[in-house]
């Protein structure tokens, strides 16, 4: 699993506590341009993104997935952190056939839930 | 109420503490944030690093109690906590005869709640406490443990990196 998430707090203490309960090992990324290179170099089975960037969604990394361009499968389930959501931003992750959106502020036990999702899912579908 | 006992390596215990030279030092970011995010995470009232001297529990860090930065040890939650290794729950401190006539809980903050991850240096010592702290009874269930864990291991990361940066 891959956790793409600027806040450090946040993704330090999801990764740490995952590892301490046994669940999948999650990968941190504190930027996206690290998720991109982690993407390309390692299989991961579920993603949790934040897409927002500098007041706009950035879909670049969904799009690299889902185009087949990561060494992950394009079908593996996908959760979205942004700020803020219209008709427009659900729209576009429909079309990027993305499992899940969280909204922050979202507690670090919501991200810990998402990641059992996750696993779940990238276990039916393997 | 049963006054906070004393750990029979107390000596050794109040040697590694003064050897931070943390104590009564400013507030600083790195343990803010930790604390900060604590409060947030459990959605309580009070998050604290607390400190333990030898007549005094000394806040590093706090949310939630205003100018108040130490309270006598004999009275503290966190004096019970250092006694044992893992976390220490109290659900409801009415209902638990440690606490239940506790000044701390029958005056202000009016503690009902309180959850304390003992800060274990690699040196063994139990210098204090991360700890959060509701005025309204709650359950802690496993995963709320597993991450109070984890926020006390970046606390004892903090604490470890200071003493290293003093060597």
């Amino acid at each position: 699993m891959l956790l793409m998430e600027p806040e450090d707090m946040l993704r330090r203490t999801v990764s740490l506590t995952a590892r301490s309960l046994g669940m999948a090992e999650i990968h941190e990324a504190a930027s996206p341009s690290l998720a991109r290179q982690l993407l390309r170099e390692q299989r991961f089975h579920g993603l949790v993104l934040a897409i927002d960037c500098g007041g706009i969604h950035d879909f670049s990394l969904l799009d690299q997935v889902r185009q087949g361009k990561t060494a992950s499968s394009p079908a593996i389930p996908i959760a979205v952190l942004a700020e803020r959501c219209d008709a427009g931003l659900i729209a576009a992750l429909r079309e990027r056939d993305v499992n899940r959106i969280i909204l922050k502020p979202f507690r670090a036990r919501v991200l810990l839930d998402t990641f059992a999702v996750l696993s779940a899912a990238a276990n039916e579908r393997a | 109420m049963i006054p906070a006992p004393m750990p029979p390596n107390e000596a050794e215990r109040i040697a590694a503490l003064y050897s931070l030279l943390i104590l009564d030092t400013p507030p600083e970011q790195r343990f803010d944030t930790i604390v900060e995010f604590a409060a947030s995470e459990f959605d309580v009232p009070i998050a604290l690093i607390s400190l333990l001297d030898h007549e005094r529990q000394w806040f590093k860090s706090a949310v939630g109690l205003g100018d108040v930065c130490e309270t006598s040890r004999d009275i503290s939650f966190c004096g019970h906590a250092i006694m044992r290794g893992d976390i220490m729950v109290v659900p409801d401190a009415l209902e638990d005869l440690r606490f239940a006539d506790n000044p701390l809980v029958a005056g202000p903050p009016h503690i009902r709640f309180y959850a304390g991850a003992p800060l274990l240096l690699p040196n063994g010592y139990a210098l204090g406490t991360l700890c959060i702290i509701d005025t309204r009874p709650r359950d802690f269930d496993a995963t709320d443990m597993a991450i109070l864990s984890t926020l006390r291991q970046l606390v004892v990361q903090q604490l470890a990196n200071g003493e290293a940066a003093g060597e």
